[in-house]
């Protein structure tokens, strides 16, 4: 790692430039327009966010508070924890501590830096860490092992039986840095006593770990506050979901990406019902319109991507997307699986989706051990990919529900639970009629495949396959 | 006697196999440790680990998993859509990792796509990552559901007296192995970690009584004495699953013997007795699920590190080589660590990255390993 990269915090970094992005806009347009010549890389996402107004503004300082949050934690007395982006946060801020969620940092500086996460995920295999382990982890996880961020108190993931190469990522933070570690261990099959009693069991252990670790207990009142924004939340998302079927889709082309990335920072704190429900009025007036999100008006194409997008500098994807008049449907992170997502009740899905129960302590550890188990990824990948209530089955379901022309898989060669069965997947949506595209690009690390070569074969694929 | 073990560690449809096929009998294959195989043996039933080594190509392997996986499951559905494994009658996949996991997926689209090879029973055994009062519930849970599948595929009756028969067998063989364990990390053994390894493996894939005549007579031969094999450096070979006699044969050269293993192949698959007193399903799942040597056990690297000072202890091994098939990133990061923390505690490691399958860079491995070889002199 580079003297220079060491030279400030990597997450302090970050911090600086998101809540400068936060204020950019709020001075004169002159001031805006000169601002934007003194940041080269980061403007190509500023730019874009900004332009979307409201929502864009509220995203940036999302980003901005959460990073606040993280670099000022001892100065506001939280403790801080590695933590993953399919583990939902909220018990984490109802005990004080900030989540240091690794993939989100990693798109972070992904988006903004000309070098991306480069060197951080270099330093990860010189420390001994695997090259071939997944980047989105390693992005950020480079910098906490170099101690190149905030102090960490406890590491805390919930991807064992899901994800290895992400438990793993955690287990040797943890390992390395000698922390306090635990994971949440998610059996095979979603439903059933099982299953449930399983999932309850070991959230109350996580509890009874944080308590121990943080030093306090767990506030039933705070947690009750917590649970009600999120079930607030949960409306604003089913019904950004429900709004993302109409023709054309009124939701523009980033929403996506702001909607999933201020739940896995914010879920249950009011930053992220704020950006919520800017992006809901926006999306509300162009659907009473009858006006499409894209910008050009004109939607050609609706695009499902069934599992993550691509973060390299810039939103390219989006701007990819955007040129090509393509609607972005949704992802695997975007979901909701509140017992009033759209999806649910349209394929029946009830009994893998959660429900809040706010009655007594018992019925919120019992409904965040739920959610928990529910959240992206977590539910669906976690068996095998063609049984009920899994990937297979949740992609179909929502490639027809929102309409979409054809189906997009891009993960990072480290994901080795979907390259285990991705190409019989995509024949399998083959086979249910969408045109499946399997990207060979890591989301997070240009080296592997550029960028240019990666929007080269996208766009081949659509002309070959007759769709634009 | 030692080319009894040598072919059935080698010869995945060995004489054992055959006969105990041509004597009408039934076998289930399974891919992790973590399968209790007593259940098959209480149920008659021959359990047989199943293996990728042999295999010469990777057209079938590729056409089903993707680039980014380890080389070992791929080896496996190339041996299965071969039919190499026809003999099975049925097969148990677990989620060791996430590679092996999907060869649940791999193997049954494969079996439709052919029409063929793909075993009559099929079952996905869930084995929790963690050791805790709850998940040893739910991993007995688990084991009750394999029993019934297995009594209601095969029309047999698991009784838990016959379960606890089992048991009593399979402690055998593990004490066995404890014996022959002190015999090949004793100073001048007589015995090569080639010929150990196969001795071994050769557990997985014979009948457990013929297993435990032949290893008796094994072990108490060479307890007497035999040829000894001095003026080696002293390895011990840690990592990723290594099947093939021959990866030890490379390493071992004419300079080195491998004396003690850290594989789930080799010591792994046998340490631990199972308590003889309790309730045997449930003890049969405590003895597996508290068997915490694989890196998918996350959040036990400080006891894992623990035990392997111990062995390289007592084996008085001079380095440790730390291998990892190419995606294992399980074995792979944990081997990093390992590294800093052995080579603090003095002990020299050398991590090997390769592929499973034919060695077909041997010149490399063994410029590497001459290279260790001379370090630690």
């Amino acid at each position: 790692m580079r003297k220079e990269t060491r030279e400030y915090k990597f997450d302090w970094m970050l911090w600086t430039m998101f809540d400068a992005g936060a204020k950019i806009k709020k001075g004169f347009p002159k001031e805006y327009s000169t601002s934007l010549g003194y940041m080269p890389y980061y403007r190509g996402v500023i730019e874009p966010m900004l332009a979307t107004g409201d929502p864009g503004q509220k995203f940036i300082e999302c980003c901005a508070a959460y990073l606040d949050n993280l670099v000022h934690s001892r100065e506001k007395g939280f403790k801080t924890a590695i933590t993953t982006f399919c583990f939902s946060p909220a018990i984490l801020y109802a005990m004080d501590i900030v989540p240091v969620c690794l993939e989100i940092l990693s798109v972070m500086q992904t988006l903004t830096s000309k070098r991306g996460t480069t060197e951080h995920l270099d330093f990860c295999n010189e420390v001994g860490y695997t090259e071939t382990s997944c980047s989105s982890q390693r992005g950020s996880l480079g910098a906490y092992l170099a101690g190149n961020g905030a102090e960490i108190d406890m590491i805390v993931t919930d991807t064992p039986g899901v994800c290895d190469t992400n438990a793993n990522a955690f287990a040797f933070a943890a390992a390395y840095l000698d922390k306090p570690f635990f994971s949440l261990d998610m059996p095979p099959e979603l439903n059933g006593a099982r299953s449930d009693a399983y999932h309850l069991g070991d959230f109350r252990a996580l509890i009874g770990f944080l308590e121990k670790h943080s030093g306090k207990k767990l506030d039933i009142d705070k947690l009750r506050t917590i649970m009600l924004r999120i079930r607030k939340q949960d409306e604003l998302v089913a019904e950004l979901e429900d709004l993302a079927r109409l023709r054309p889709s009124p939701l523009p082309v980033t929403y996506n990406f702001m909607l999933h990335a201020s739940r896995f920072l914010f879920a249950g704190m009011p930053e992220c019902t704020a950006c919520l429900e800017s992006m809901l009025a926006v999306a509300r007036e162009n659907a009473a319109a009858g006006r499409s999100g894209l910008s050009s008006g004109v939607e050609k194409l609706r695009s499902f991507w069934c599992y993550i997008d691509h973060y390299t500098q810039n939103l390219r994807l989006w701007q990819m997307l955007e040129r090509n008049n393509i609607c972005y449907q949704g992802n695997i992170l975007s979901r909701s699986w509140a017992a009033n997502a759209p999806h649910v009740k349209e394929y029946g899905t009830e009994a893998a989706a959660y429900e809040l129960d706010l009655s007594d302590l018992d019925g919120m550890v019992r409904s965040m051990a739920l959610l928990n188990s529910r959240m992206p990824m977590i539910k669906s990948i976690r068996g095998p990919y063609d049984a009920k209530n899994m990937w297979l089955e949740d992609t179909v379901n929502l490639a027809k529900l929102h309409g979409a022309d054809f189906i997009v898989y891009n993960g990072t060669p480290g994901c080795r639970n979907t390259w285990g069965m991705v190409k019989m997947f995509a024949r399998d949506t083959e086979k249910a009629g969408f045109p499946t595209y399997i990207m060979y690009a890591d989301a997070f690390d240009d080296r592997v495949e550029s960028w240019e070569a990666t929007q080269e074969r996208f766009e081949e694929f659509l002309t070959v396959r007759g769709l634009l | 006697m030692k080319e009894e073990f040598r072919e059935a560690s080698a010869v995945l449809n060995n004489k054992y196999v055959k006969k105990w096929k041509d004597g009408g009998g039934r076998v289930v294959g399974y891919t992790c440790s973590y399968v209790p195989d007593e259940i098959f043996y209480a149920a008659g039933i021959l359990p047989y680990r199943v293996r990728g080594f042999g295999a010469e190509a990777m057209t079938i392997g590729d056409t089903y998993f993707g680039p980014f996986i380890c080389s070992l499951p791929k080896c496996m559905l190339q041996l299965a859509g071969q039919g190499d494994f026809d003999f099975l009658d049925g097969v148990i996949i677990t989620p060791g990792c996430d590679s092996m996991r999907r060869l649940d997926e791999c193997w049954r689209k494969m079996g439709d796509d052919a029409g063929a090879h793909m075993p009559a029973f099929h079952f996905h055994f869930g084995v929790p990552h963690k050791f805790t009062d709850y998940s040893i519930t739910w991993f007995i849970e688990e084991t009750r559901r394999l029993i019934e599948e297995v009594e209601r595929h095969f029309h047999v009756t698991i009784t838990n007296e016959k379960l606890a028969e089992a048991i009593r067998v399979h402690n055998k063989t593990r004490l066995l192995l404890e014996r022959f364990d002190a015999i090949r990390s004793q100073a001048g053994p007589p015995i090569s970690g080639t010929d150990s390894l196969a001795v071994i493996l050769a557990g997985t894939t014979m009948p457990r009584d013929d297993y435990n005549r032949l290893l008796g007579e094994l072990v108490g031969g060479l307890e007497k004495g035999g040829d000894k094999l001095n003026g080696r450096a002293r390895l011990m070979l840690v990592g990723s699953a290594s099947d093939d006699v021959e990866l030890v044969r490379l390493i071992e050269g004419d300079r080195a013997l491998v004396v003690a293993d850290n594989l789930c192949f080799g010591t792994r698959f046998y340490s631990n007795l199972v308590r003889e007193d309790g309730d045997p399903v449930e003890e049969l799942a405590k003895r597996s699920l508290a068997h915490n040597d694989c890196p998918r056990m996350y959040g036990e690297y400080r006891e894992r590190l623990n035990r392997l000072k111990e062995k390289a202890e007592k084996a008085r091994v001079q380095g440790v080589i730390l291998q990892n098939i190419r995606f294992c990133d399980l074995h792979g990061s944990e081997n990093g660590l390992f590294e800093r923390d052995l080579e603090k505690a003095g002990i020299p490691c050398m991590r090997l990255e390769r592929e499973y399958g034919p060695i077909v860079e041997s010149g490399r491995m063994r410029m590497r390993i001459d290279a260790f070889l001379e370090r630690i002199g």
